[in-house]
């Protein structure tokens, strides 16, 4: 339905390839996600983002995105299910600053949640499910919870399918629903974090067939700080 | 009986033939007509609602693998030990005295079986009720037959019965044939003689003091037990307000169509508003304080399947209480008492008369004979295996919704069959986004 992919540099030496490495990772889940795509780059002046619809390639190379650098980037190729196809509706959802969500999935119970928080005086821009999680995740850590509590706590509150990738400034974290049954796959070396729907958009990376591999596991929060 | 259409004769609709017999009986006993059950007429129900199964925007799960949880915890608003119930369908309020004790008692049987709760009535708590039942919720109604404060004690929950369903605004009652020694001795009131009971209490009239009564109940009870506050289904958006105000832990709201064991037959058919069309009004009235699914929401009146429970948890109910089905598993209205319904001017399908004791089930009687026909063993098996299957039911939607959990329904789930049902229930006309009463 969907494609997410996430790079998080330890190596700060990589960091002026992030979107050299990054844009084939997104390409690669051009056929997850034909209609929109999104993604969002961190350095050190703030976190970039970028939405349209269309093809991945065509909205990396409108933003020359091969040529930034920055220390972390998440990324989205989204298949519609119930909502408008428009660059609003594209993934990823930032509803605070520093913090972005990419989703593949779908929320069963999003209505209640998002009548939880309109009750709270936190609106939703769109009709889009991601979107009530990611503001979800705003309040827990506007209310002090950091990103980790935060996302457990999706899991007491949201039901349906997800992968997520949640990200801050300083945090890369990635959550499957207990069925688990949304891909994802998990890359680490000692240079990166890497983190995609399916392997072969982590394939190009450097150093990529000594990395440790990971399928996460359902109802675990998979965290890294920097 | 040859049948009148096929000569060409037409009955009237507004002088149908229950009608004409209505008035035949009147003219010739100038009394009203009292009897049990609810009301019997149609009204927009969870029939006229439908779910919409998940296909490829959404994902359903697996039945025999995947897992989709109903448990529901009652009361921690404000209680120390809150009800954490393994499912959301109770057994509602029914008095011993209406039912005999072997019912009561299977019917807690029934309930502890499955992890649920199961409710005293108008009339105070038997020993085999209390012993049998796991979890017992104890009501304090206006009447206050059989209270004490051991009882209440000795209950996991109290409900304060402010109405019924089937007659807001009404008081209990019980006909004299009903009233044995020990039903008589538990109401400190003499045997075989008619008792109406007040249709408020005598000791507050409005939510101020209820709320000082609340208090007083939480002191006697060390604020442990939940505190419920029940009401028959009519100005349901305000009463539901006023109850949280003065302190309930749950709110318990009875449609029109709930039943009752002995009402004056215009009472149960022309008061109150039906359950489709009292939840989202609760809903709101919670939902306005912050309060939806934090004080938690018990439905009755007219559940009968596992849909039904399923569509009102959507529509935002918590958990769900059932009498009338709940004596249909115990054998009310079974078939294989077909003579003696007939001798008695009914038959099974039709049987009503709650109120005159001579139930062939055994069940809404205190005749020893007849009450000796219901084995309490076997009566609880009967009412775990309905629970079990409405349960089952209500999950099997649930799934095929994608949802891991019953309370996950929501109303976003349904569509409605009518336009009636669509602007009762506030969700959409299938095939539409138009919900009657909130514009285009
Ligand atoms: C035989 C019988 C006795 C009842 N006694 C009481 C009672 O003592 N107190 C009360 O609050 N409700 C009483 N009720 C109403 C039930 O608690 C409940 O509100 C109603 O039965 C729910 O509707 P349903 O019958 O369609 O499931 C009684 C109902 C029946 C059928």
């Amino acid at each position: 339905m969907c494609g997410i992919v996430g790079l998080h540099l330890k190596n700060p030496a990589l960091q002026p390839e992030l979107g050299r490495l990054f844009v084939p990772m997104i390409e690669a889940m051009t056929s997850r996600g034909p209609d929109s795509a999104g993604l969002a780059l961190y350095d050190d002046t703030g976190m970039h983002v970028v939405k349209d619809v269309g093809l991945p390639r065509d909205i990396c190379a409108a933003h020359d995105i091969a040529s930034r650098s920055g220390y972390q980037a998440v990324g989205h190729t989204r298949m519609a299910t119930e909502s408008a196809i428009t660059p609003e509706h594209a993934h990823p959802f930032t509803p605070a600053p520093g913090l972005a969500l990419v989703h593949n999935g779908s929320f069963s119970n999003h209505a209640s949640v998002r009548r939880n928080l309109a009750f709270d005086g936190i609106t939703c821009t769109t009709d889009n499910d991601s979107e009530v999680a990611a503001r979800f995740i705003g309040r827990e850590i506007a209310r002090g919870a950091d990103l980790e509590d935060a996302m457990r706590m999706v899991l007491k509150e949201f039901d349906g399918f997800f992968t997520l990738l949640v990200t801050t400034a300083t945090q890369f974290a990635v959550l499957r629903d207990s069925f688990a049954c949304k891909p994802a796959v998990i890359a680490e070396t000692t240079d990166y974090v890497a983190m995609a729907s399916e392997y072969h958009a982590l394939a190009e990376l450097p150093g990529i067939t000594d990395a440790r591999i990971v399928e996460p596991e359902p109802e675990r929060v998979y965290a890294w700080s920097r | 009986m040859t049948d009148p259409t096929q000569a060409g004769l037409r009955e009237s609709a507004t002088f149908d033939r229950a009608t004409i017999a209505g008035i035949q009986r009147a003219a010739e006993t100038g009394v009203y007509d009292i009897r049990g059950w609810g009301a019997k007429r149609a009204v927009p129900h969870f029939d006229d609602l439908l779910l919409l199964g998940a296909s490829m925007s959404r994902y359903p799960l697996e039945g025999y693998r995947e897992r989709c949880d109903t448990d529901v915890v009652l009361g921690d608003r404000h209680a120390r030990n809150p009800l954490h119930l393994d499912i959301p369908v109770t057994i509602a309020g029914m008095s011993f005295g209406a039912l005999s004790a072997q019912a009561k008692e299977a019917l807690g049987r029934g309930a502890t079986e499955v992890g649920t709760s199961t409710t005293t009535g108008d009339g105070g708590m038997t020993p085999e009720e209390r012993g049998q039942s796991k979890n017992l919720v104890y009501q304090y109604l206006p009447s206050r037959y059989g209270m004490n404060p051991d009882d209440l004690r000795s209950a996991d929950a109290i409900e304060i019965v402010l109405g019924q369903g089937a007659k807001p605004g009404g008081g209990g009652m019980l006909l004299g044939q009903k009233i044995s020694d020990r039903v008589a001795g538990m109401r400190t009131l003499p045997a075989g003689i008619d008792q109406r009971s007040a249709c408020r209490h005598p000791d507050w009239t409005g939510p101020d003091d209820l709320t000082i009564k609340i208090l007083e109940l939480r002191e006697i009870t060390d604020w442990q037990k939940p505190i419920y506050i029940k009401v028959g289904a009519t100005r349901t958006y305000y009463d539901v307000k006023l109850a949280v105000a003065a302190g309930a832990d749950v709110v318990v709201v009875d449609g029109m169509q709930g039943g009752t064991a002995a009402t004056q037959e215009v009472f149960i058919e022309h008061v109150g508003i039906p359950t489709l069309a009292a939840i989202p009004q609760a809903v709101q009235a919670l939902a306005e304080l912050g309060l939806h699914r934090k004080v938690q929401l018990i439905v009755s009146g007219g559940i009968r399947t596992g849909a039904d429970v399923a569509k009102a948890m959507a529509l935002g109910a918590d958990a769900v209480a059932i009498g009338t089905a709940a004596l249909i598993a115990l054998g009310d209205n079974h078939p294989r008492y077909a003579d003696e319904y007939a001798k008695i001017g009914s038959a099974p399908g039709y049987y009503d008369d709650y109120q005159d004791g001579r139930d062939p089930a055994g069940i809404t009687t205190q005749d020893p004979e007849l009450s000796a026909r219901l084995d309490p063993v076997e009566g609880g098996r009967r009412v775990a295996n309905y629970l079990r299957v409405l349960t089952l039911e209500a999950q099997t939607l649930a799934r095929a919704c994608g949802k891991a959990h019953l309370r996950n329904l929501e109303p976003e789930d349904l569509v409605a069959l009518t336009i009636e049902a669509a602007a009762m229930a506030r969700v959409p006309l299938a095939g539409t986004s138009w919900i009657p009463g909130q514009g285009f």
